[in-house]
């Protein structure tokens, strides 16, 4: 059998690290980051019964990071009366779209067709959002459950992104560019996004120059969220394991920098 | 085929792209949509080509006894999900969505789970200051990682103002120039394959 | 337990099992989930490109034009014996071709122009003081940029402008390590969650 080595000994440390503190279920207070508080502020101050895009634009693998995220955005904007057209961009983010808002909705006893829909993936993302700016219809002539667009009372006088009052991205890659790029660029159309806490730099320039409207980050970004609307949720309750795995990693760096310290003097000496 | 048909399209389709961009007549909006239709299909069909290509690659791999009974479950896997949704089709609540919920999903994001541990292990192993430069990228990076823990008090609110001034202020900045640099080169690259200058996508000589 | 959790769960565990080392219980899954996912993406794309753009409009609407990308599309397979497989440059040149064409002016708008505009901003602030994060910025772009130019050796002052933009790019890689830290972290909480919880029934 295979020795155990320092590497076996990192992952248990970890492991049982994050299993101990979910263990104890505790719950931090999160102060909400002004990016967050710009979405929050954003879905806040839209006229009650503005239509919003909801674009599932990520893959399965980010699930547990991006699920939260997305829950406390859709819970804000369902609880204003704001209309929600979802879509996935990702072929794997198709049920996964579909399943968070039609749970969202069931806890805000919201009727499918009226106050929100589900249009399904559509490939090729740049001619879909390039697409979608001509013409949702055509884009999408059918929704998710395979009803006609034109049967779906919500999509009545929604044609285009003239008629959305923003699109929120959530991602776990750099799909959103491509909303940025090709729908605001070309379409004037508000860009928001939910992002894995990996993509928040790369999105900073685009939410400096304004291309970008707001950003919730990762798993802390939902949790920053949930404490704005006041429901907790997944971001809350990991939020302390969160915190656990950084220090961490951080006492790891340390440990390790402080042995190739000596080492480098033992090598000199 | 004579190469120069595959630049005529190339120059012809990009130029027609290119110049519907400042046009908002109905010809010019329903000439881009008929593109970008096209684009759609051409696309699904190399998806197609890929997965016939995975195929054939997982066939000929199958006459190595080792890898055999791997090959077989990644194709039972890609066989059962066309079955499964031609029988009982692809909406939520069909088992093909199940597959995808129950089989995929878990064991796609507990791949990248596993991505954790090896960031702890080479963050023990690796991220040593070995220079000037590595430190300031560790002296960053650990300063990122205490901001967004919530540790409370007076540490926090010393520790986040400056995290968030170095992610907001230079290291945006260091991102705003190599998106400039991108955003460039993706320019000059478009015109240059528009113009049948780039034509390494063609294969072959130049 | 639903027969749902238990695979989820078995699953999950089949490929934490990585983590001590590489086994067939690990390549087993591994393989499953790769024939899976395709088997994912070509029902989604079938469904949703093929049929409703194409099958369905062409032959039950009537749309002729459809012929063309249908062609085109089919060309693909040519790559398949070495005679025929020049002819797939002609769909490959197409979506090239209109990619670069649309690429463009979104390119410049977009990316660069966007990006220099919010990059130029006034030094000194209405009150007269300097505004200190506009000349970081500033500064930090312009010898990020000079790190990158390589038409010109990097020497003398250039040198020294673009030795100080690596200091810059350290800083943007030292925040994304931390925040990728933080991603993957949250990734194996959410997995823990689900073996901690609907898996075992360790925590409500």
């Amino acid at each position: 059998m295979k020795r155990i080595e320092s590497r076996h000994w990192i992952f248990i440390g970890l492991f049982l690290l994050i299993a101990a503190v979910m263990l104890l279920g505790v719950e931090l207070n999160i102060n909400p980051s002004s990016e967050t508080q710009k979405m929050y502020d954003y879905i806040e101050n839209l006229p009650p019964g503005s239509t919003l895009m909801i674009s599932f634009d990520h893959e399965a693998s980010s699930l547990p990071e991006i699920r939260p995220v997305a829950l406390a955005i859709l819970r804000h904007a369902f609880s204003k009366g704001h209309k929600l057209v979802g879509l996935a961009l990702f072929a794997e983010g198709t049920v996964i779209g579909y399943r968070l808002m039609d749970r969202v909705a069931t806890e805000y006893g919201l009727e499918y067709g009226r106050d929100y829909a589900y249009l399904g993936f559509k490939p090729q993302y740049i001619a879909a959002i390039l697409s979608m700016g001509e013409s949702i219809q055509e884009t999408f002539p059918e929704d998710y459950l395979g009803r006609s667009i034109d049967e779906i009372p919500l999509m009545n006088g929604i044609y285009n992104y003239d008629q959305i009052g923003g699109v929120i991205s959530i991602a776990d890659g750099s799909l959103t560019t491509h909303w940025m790029e090709y729908g605001a660029a070309r379409y004037n159309v508000d860009i928001l996004a939910g992002v894995t806490a990996a993509m928040v730099t790369t999105y900073d320039p685009y939410l400096a120059s304004n291309q970008m409207q707001a950003l919730v980050g990762g798993l802390r970004g939902a949790a920053e969220y949930e404490r704005l609307t006041g429901r907790r949720g997944g971001g809350s309750r990991g939020m302390l394991a969160q915190t656990t795995s950084h220090l961490y990693v951080l006492l790891l760096i340390l440990l390790g920098n402080i042995a190739f310290i000596r080492s480098r003097r033992k090598g000199n000496n | 085929m004579d190469r120069r048909l595959a630049l005529i399209a190339c120059f012809v389709f990009g130029l027609l792209m290119f110049a519907q961009y400042f046009s908002r007549h109905p010809l010019a909006r329903s000439v881009n949509l008929a593109i970008l239709e096209y684009w759609q299909i051409i696309f699904a069909f190399t998806l197609l080509v890929g997965v016939a290509s995975f195929f054939r690659n997982s066939l000929s791999a199958m006459r190595n006894r080792g890898e055999r009974p791997y090959r077989m479950v990644g194709l039972a896997g890609l066989i059962a999900m066309p079955v499964l949704a031609i029988i009982w089709g692809i909406r939520a609540d069909t088992p093909f969505m199940w597959m995808f919920e129950n089989v995929q999903a878990p064991m796609q994001s507990t791949v990248f789970a596993l991505l954790a541990f090896f960031v702890a292990s080479a963050s023990y192993r690796g991220f040593r200051a070995r220079s000037l430069q590595a430190a300031i990228l560790l002296g960053a990076a650990a300063i990122i990682l205490l901001s967004r823990s919530q540790l409370g008090g007076a540490f926090s609110d010393v520790v986040t103002p400056v995290a968030d001034w170095i992610r907001n202020y230079p290291s945006m900045s260091a991102r705003r120039a190599i998106l400039i640099g991108i955003g460039l080169g993706s320019l000059t690259t478009s015109l240059r394959v528009i113009l049948g200058i780039e034509r390494t996508w063609l294969g072959g000589k130049q | 337990m639903d027969i749902s959790t238990i695979v989820a769960g078995l699953l999950t565990m089949a490929i934490l099992s990585f983590l001590y080392r590489d086994n067939p219980v690990y390549k087993m899954a591994e393989s499953l989930l790769i024939g899976v996912s395709i088997g994912y993406t070509l029902v989604i794309v079938w469904t949703t490109t093929i049929v409703d753009l194409m099958i369905l409009p062409l032959f039950a609407e009537g749309k002729l034009g459809l012929i063309i990308p249908l062609i085109l599309g089919l060309l693909m397979f040519s790559r398949f014996h070495p005679k025929t497989a020049s002819l797939s440059k002609l769909p490959i040149a197409v979506m090239i071709g209109s990619g670069a064409g649309v690429a463009i002016p979104v390119m410049l708008e977009a990316r660069t122009l966007k990006q220099i505009s919010a990059t130029v901003n006034p030094l000194v602030s209405a009150s007269g003081t300097p505004d200190i994060a506009a000349l970081v910025v500033l500064i930090g772009v312009l010898c990020t940029l000079s790190y990158f130019y390589f038409s010109r050796e990097h020497t003398g002052l250039f040198g020294q402008t673009a030795k100080f933009g690596t200091w810059f790019l350290m800083l943007f890689f030292g925040t994304t390590f931390g925040y990728t830290v933080m991603s993957r972290m949250s990734t194996l909480i959410g997995r823990m969650e689900f073996l901690l919880s609907d898996f075992l029934h360790l925590v409500d």
